[in-house]
């Protein structure tokens, strides 16, 4: 069968696609082995390369092993903790590992979360009669935790979207509630968004006529420690209650579907 | 095996294997679809939710998300118009080539449509993502450069009949079938998908690197189309070949790394950690209000301050040892095996199933060959039962008497292909007596050494670019009388 293919690759002008026939003589078939040891392997890879094309092959892997190393250590630089060439070199690092390479694998480390944070929420709205009333407060993280109770699946609106927006607002304010720049700003409007959604869907009709503004709070408890470590931690919450936020137009907008 | 040989020997040894094979191609398979069928699932999973997640109007808003992006640079297609239109169209290129990638089909290419639509997903609003979210997003950019459709694959399967229908088909339909019936749909979706690229490009939507990236890319299939057609034995060819070989093993090499930094990340922290050094770290997750679907079992399981420090440790032990535990087959594979069994409970236990999926499909790369063929093997067995079972008659009835025998090893030829070929064609030839520290670094002992005289040296691994001319016989797939 190699002969026939090989007289049709010879004989014949190239009629029509054959990735496979011809490709037996370029894996050794046809080159003779050059190595003199018994029953040597058809040469293949780089070997079967002529110098040339070799020499390009070899170019290849340089660069190719050279990329790998400089990846593979920028990668080790941005996951392991502030160090002697990470605070030296902590641009350059950044600069190759954002915005797509970005990785946190400190999964409940150093230690787990020890309590539960709570985001819940309130709205300002105007009466019929002209007044402004606000609403009660909404547990919103208390809707996620019923939403996730019992589910095989819990979806990341539930899981996710609140949770991590409260994360996001407090690592780019202050304790004083100031933004520490756009990023600041743009988790003070994403948290003010997700309240009027979910404001919205708890009282729709008090939503229909547009909300004024909300205000958002958060309520920390102490996971208890187990019973047999003997510790006891205060069971009294911890409020932080966020200013007024006016609600624009746009965060009337939004949806959920 | 000379293993005192001098270095120089070694290192040419080495270079020879990473050059002239894709190695591992049934973790790199298992790697493609574990991530695909992950990723897969997660997006039906928030279909409903789909735009409150990522659409334009959600809490997170297009305008937003625009800012965010216009500072960190994050490549999302999503953010190339804030129409819904287009949301939904993005959205369903990431569910459809996510199902392809899945199959195997037109890998090369489908890698590469879902990276951009991962990314496209995933950096649009990664407030919302986790750990699992993560993962996908890093593995689906090193999955593009793999040759991850070389088993397991319908590409596998396309490749397997068109060298059938050269090999011992050829005299009567082969040759016939080959030359009427050549690849049209690579070279129509090389096409269409340059053209969208142009288009993209034109409005000035691509970052310069990423535009260099998807040209290489989109030339690279080309050109490897072109060589395969007009010269095939050439040294060209052989050298992308070789590229690809490398590009390959090292993307490979990197996936495994990252897996490795994975573990080291969270076991080395964790050390650090007063509640993992005293033994109740496990205990406060399951008292967290987003992690504990079920309070029930939390409570009942954080009675038990013994087994809680147990699996607080051995959490720890395992993370911090695994990397090392590579240079011994035997022991990676029991904490691999432990690894694996603590993310599905994981997955049931802290509510986060597409974490674990996630996790586990990495962790995947590091599954020995023998176990995946098995696998393998059974799921081909299964699907040839069910086959036969519900296919046997009619195609009796409607095919040739020949074909009456054929049913069956026309259904197994289908499914098992790449191991039927790989496993008893080819028995392990460079692998015989491998060194010890080889194959656990690079678990698949030389998957396609190029077989003495196999009908096919290189169709196996569905070569990189999808326009690639194998001929799709009409029939030759038959098993020759």
């Amino acid at each position: 069968m190699d002969g026939y293919e090989q007289g049709r690759d010879a004989g014949e002008p190239p009629p029509a696609p054959r990735t496979g026939t011809a490709e037996p003589p370029r894996t050794g078939t046809a080159e003779p082995p050059r190595t003199g040891s018994a029953a040597p392997p058809p040469r293949t890879g780089i070997a079967a390369l002529s110098p040339p094309y070799r020499i390009a092959a070899a170019l290849a892997l340089a660069v190719v092993a050279l990329v790998a190393c400089v990846h593979l250590a920028m990668i080790f630089l941005h996951v392991a903790p502030a160090n002697t060439v990470s605070k030296q070199h902590g641009e350059a690092v950044d600069d190759w590992v954002y915005p797509e390479f970005e990785q946190n694998w400190k999964l409940f480390a150093p230690n787990p979360l020890q309590q539960n944070i709570a985001v819940e929420a309130r709205a300002q709205f105007r009466t019929e009669d002209g007044g402004v009333r606000h609403t009660e407060w909404h547990s919103l993280s208390a809707q996620d935790g019923a939403a996730i109770d019992g589910n095989l699946l819990p979806s990341h609106t539930d899981q996710n979207q609140l949770r991590r927006a409260w994360d996001y607002y407090t690592s780019t304010h202050d304790t004083q509630n100031r933004p520490n720049g756009m990023r600041g700003e743009l988790s003070e409007e994403y948290l003010r968004r997700i309240a009027v959604l979910r404001i919205g869907r708890e009282e729709p009709a008090r939503a229909a006529d547009g909300l004024l503004r909300v205000q958002v709070r958060s309520v920390t408890t102490n996971v208890q420690p187990p019973s047999w470590s003997g510790e006891k931690l205060d069971p009294k919450p911890v409020i932080r209650l966020l200013p007024w936020w006016n609600v624009t137009s746009q965060d009337m907008e939004v949806r959920d579907r | 095996m000379n293993r005192l040989d001098r270095p120089a020997g070694a290192l040419s040894r080495g270079i020879g294997r990473i050059t002239s094979a894709a190695l591992g191609p049934y973790q790199t398979a298992v790697v493609r679809i574990g991530f695909s069928v992950t990723w897969l699932l997660f997006l039906l999973r928030e279909f409903p939710h789909r735009h409150e997640l990522y659409g334009p109007q959600g809490p997170w808003s297009w305008e937003l998300a625009n800012r965010l992006i216009l500072d960190n640079q994050a490549f999302t297609a999503l953010m190339w118009n804030d129409g819904r239109v287009w949301f939904e169209c993005v959205y369903g290129l990431a569910v459809l080539s996510s199902v392809l990638l899945m199959l195997g089909w037109r890998t090369r290419t489908m890698s590469v449509l879902f990276m951009v639509g991962a990314l496209s997903v995933l950096n649009r609003s990664v407030f919302v993502g986790d750990g699992g979210d993560n993962v996908i997003h890093l593995m689906a950019m090193y999955l593009v450069l793999t040759r991850c459709g070389q088993v397991w694959s319908l590409d596998a399967r396309r490749a397997a009949r068109a060298a059938r229908a050269r090999g011992g088909g050829f005299h009567e339909l082969g040759e016939e079938a080959a030359e009427a019936d050549p690849d049209r749909v690579g070279p129509v979706l090389w096409w269409i998908l340059g053209l969208s690229l142009a288009v993209v490009t034109f409005l000035g939507q691509l970052g310069w690197g990423w535009a260099l990236i998807f040209w290489t890319m989109w030339l690279a299939h080309g050109l490897w189309w072109l060589l395969g057609r007009q010269a095939p034995g050439s040294q060209l060819r052989a050298l992308c070949d070789v590229v690809t070989n490398l590009l390959h093993n090292t993307a490979l090499f990197v996936i495994m790394a990252e897996a490795c930094l994975i573990y080291a990340t969270a076991g080395w922290y964790k050390i650090q950690g007063s509640r993992w050094q005293d033994g109740t770290a496990v205990y406060y997750p399951l008292h967290l209000d987003y992690f504990s679907p079920w309070p029930a079992l939390s409570q009942l399981l954080s009675t038990q301050g013994t087994a809680i420090m147990l699996i607080t440790y051995g959490t720890v032990v395992v993370q911090v040892a695994f990397p090392f535990t590579l240079f011994n087959r035997r022991v990676k594979n029991v904490l691999l095996a432990a690894m694996m069994i603590e993310h599905a409970v994981i997955a049931v236990l802290l509510g986060l199933p597409f974490f674990s999926l996630a996790m586990i499909a990495a962790d995947a790369v590091f599954l020995p060959t023998t176990f995946l063929r098995r696998i393998g093997n059974r799921a081909a067995r299964a699907r040839g039962a069910v086959f036969t079972r519900t296919r046997g008659v009619p195609e009796q009835r409607s095919e040739a008497g020949a074909d009456t025998g054929g049913t069956g090893a026309d259904t197994g030829g289908t499914g098992p292909v790449p191991e039927a070929r790989t496993g008893a064609g080819a028995p392990e030839p460079y692998g015989t007596g491998a060194p010890e520290l080889q194959p656990e670094l690079q678990p698949e002992p030389n998957p396609n050494p190029e077989p003495n005289s196999g009908p096919e040296p290189n169709s196996e691994p569905e070569p990189m670019p999808q326009p690639e001319p194998n001929p799709a016989p009409s029939a030759p797939e038959r098993p020759r009388p």
